[in-house]
């Protein structure tokens, strides 16, 4: 630590003066992505333990409705309780899959539990009220396709098949861990959690800011007045500016009087569940080939979410 | 234990140190704002606490288990497995239990045909991945001074482009209370963004302080004295401004330099330039980037 303290110390100011401008912005949006999510990450990581170590084994599982609709249902409503942002629902949810929470009820949590928590519906309702329904659009929308991706993957023949041979290692290594030495398996955990989550999550953040300094944002918002382009312009830039579901609706506001609220709607369901950094985040648990399904299931839905918000309502 | 081994093993920790380690540094510095909204400061630097306290803890803990691991391993893998070779996914395994790491080491071992070299060869590129990755995170965060952004984003996003953040603000600024000295370059830039006219600007006086930054339409004579509103970090950043009309201004204020300007407003005389009002400066001061670059 000292050594790094000192690193910093010493690194002279005018080292970045050779650099062009696009490449200083790209670092500085680059930390700026890592800065902002990595205490989101931690508070995941720590509330995983929380479910996987400190909670008596089967707490929160024994206590969910048999039904595997309900059960989804009130899967997707925990995230009122665990109130973390997408980044920090990684390590959470697979930290409920080692726990024994089945595949596609994880991905439920995943995908429901940005959107339904309480900061992500104060900051909504604080930026847009009741406007155009585009608080109640997000709230109905995202709950819809999380319970909806949950069902499509509980059909799945062979759900282990859906992670990644790394993570199955893992999850087979925590069952068969003597149940000992809490504050030891915290500490363990930590460690092989923020193996798996930060170099995704720098990776992530440093390909979003790559897409940053490299996409005009003005094309993107040319497009936001039409009644179809608004709604998968936004979703393009959900997906690159990949920014966290609890403040997101501030950073559209910014935009608010050129889009129609449909591209809203679609850029606020679509940007907690898929985007650049959460992508790099889940490929830690998911294979590939999963989470293009995912990703394009989610995609569709919510541009047909944002759609019906433009033509309906 | 194998030099790759090694390093998956302790490449969370060392990037979450760095992060850490970057995030306190900042915040001692009174710099964390240049990254993300000062609201958030207190809870990132909490979780910066939390993690420190996990971080040393898993320093002293992860090595016994590795300990654990060695000996185990020992009786683990007989000569029949030896084939096999740790490839990069034997990371998570501090546990090392027999039977579940048998299992595993059996499913995701590669075929009779695969040749090791290759396997070698992957694991070597991984090892070589994460190091990157670690030499990055340590460049980007520790050693590259911090710094804010630039024109090149106020191209990339364009200046005023976006109704500019936050209704209650704007509410305030609309109510054209007389008393507009504390008035920021957000501020007038809303006014003229909410179609306040010249009748209401012409003859005003104005002192703003900004970077400097050309117009896009009249480099030659208008520049914009301009800040970003950041509303949750430097991501959404997004440029504000004020355009100053002062032919020739780029042979005394380089791009990105930060001044402060005086001067009253006025009808745009420039033809190119889209901008209708801009401020005619009596005095323009160079000034060092003020502590806190952005507004809110």
């Amino acid at each position: 630590m000292l050594v790094l303290l000192g690193i910093r110390w010493l690194a002279p100011a005018s080292l970045t003066e050779w650099m062009t401008d696009p490449a200083r912005d790209f670092v500085t949006l680059t930390i700026s992505v890592i800065i902002e999510s990595l205490p989101f990450v931690f508070l995941g990581i720590v509330l995983s333990s929380l479910v996987q170590v400190w909670l008596p084994e089967g707490f929160l599982l024994r206590r969910l409705p048999k039904n595997p609709a309900l059960r989804r249902l009130s899967i997707s409503l925990l995230g009122v309780l665990l109130p973390v942002c997408e980044c920090g629902n990684v390590p959470l949810s697979r930290g409920l899959i080692m726990s024994g929470l089945t595949v596609a009820d994880s991905m439920t949590f995943l995908f429901a539990a940005p959107i339904l928590n309480p900061i992500t519906i104060i900051t909504t309702y604080q930026a847009f009220g009741w406007n155009d329904g585009i608080l109640v659009s997000r709230i109905v929308g995202g709950l819809l396709i999380a319970n909806l991706v949950g069902w499509i993957f509980s059909r799945h023949p062979q759900p282990e098949k859906l992670l990644t041979p790394g993570f199955q290692e893992a999850c087979a290594i925590d069952a068969a861990a003597p149940r000992t030495g809490r504050l030891r398996r915290t500490f363990l955990q930590f460690s092989s959690e923020t193996s798996a989550m930060m170099p995704a999550l720098f990776i992530g953040a440093g390909i979003a800011g790559l897409i940053q300094v490299a996409v005009s944002r003005n094309i993107l918002i040319a497009l936001g007045s039409n009644p179809l382009w608004s709604v998968l312009a936004l979703m393009l830039l959900a997906f690159v500016v990949a920014i966290c579901s609890n403040v997101d609706a501030f950073f559209i506001l910014s935009f608010g009087s050129t889009f129609l609220p449909g591209g809203i709607v679609a850029f606020l369901v679509f940007g907690p569940m898929i985007d650049v950094k959460m992508l790099a985040l889940l490929r830690t648990t998911f294979t590939a080939k999963t989470l293009v399904q995912v990703s394009i299931l989610i995609a569709m839905c919510a541009a047909t979410l944002g759609l019906a918000v433009n033509y309906v309502l | 234990m194998s030099f790759s081994r090694l390093v998956s093993r302790w490449q969370g920790l060392a990037l979450s140190l760095v992060g850490v380690v970057a995030t306190v540094w900042l915040g001692f510095a009174g710099q964390l704002g240049l990254y993300i909204h000062p609201r958030y400061s207190v809870f990132t630097l909490i979780m910066a606490g939390i993690a420190v306290v996990l971080i040393v803890g898993a320093f002293a803990v992860v090595p016994s288990a590795d300990d654990e691991h060695e000996h185990e391993h020992g009786h683990d893998h007989g000569p029949e497995h030896d084939g096999h070779g740790h490839g990069p996914e034997a990371h998570g395994d501090q546990h090392g239990h027999p039977v579940a790491h048998d299992a595993l080491v059996n499913r995701n071992a590669p075929g009779p045909g695969r040749p090791r070299r290759s396997r070698r060869f992957w694991m070597l590129a991984g090892t070589a991945a994460s190091l990157a990755v670690v030499a990055a995170a340590v460049a980007t965060l520790l050693v590259v001074p911090p710094s804010t952004l630039t024109s090149s984003t106020v191209e990339q996003r364009s200046i005023n482009s976006s109704s500019a953040t936050l209704g209650s603000t704007s509410a305030q600024a609309a109510s054209t209370t007389d008393d507009t000295s504390a008035y920021t370059v957000k501020n007038w830039s809303l006014l003229m963004r909410q179609g306040v006219g010249l009748d209401y600007f012409a003859g005003r006086a104005a002192s703003v302080t900004g970077f400097v930054t050309p117009d896009a339409d009249d480099p030659d004579n208008v520049f914009f004295i301009a800040r970003f509103v950041v509303t949750c970090c430097a991501v959404d950043a997004q440029p504000v401004g004020v355009a100053v009309y002062q032919p020739g201004w780029q042979s005394s204020y380089p791009v990105d330099s930060w001044v402060s300007v005086d001067g009253t407003f006025g009808a745009d005389p420039s033809v190119l330039s889209t901008a209708s009002i801009v401020l005619q400066p009596d005095r323009i001061s160079a000034i060092d980037q003020p502590s806190d670059p952005y507004v809110y």
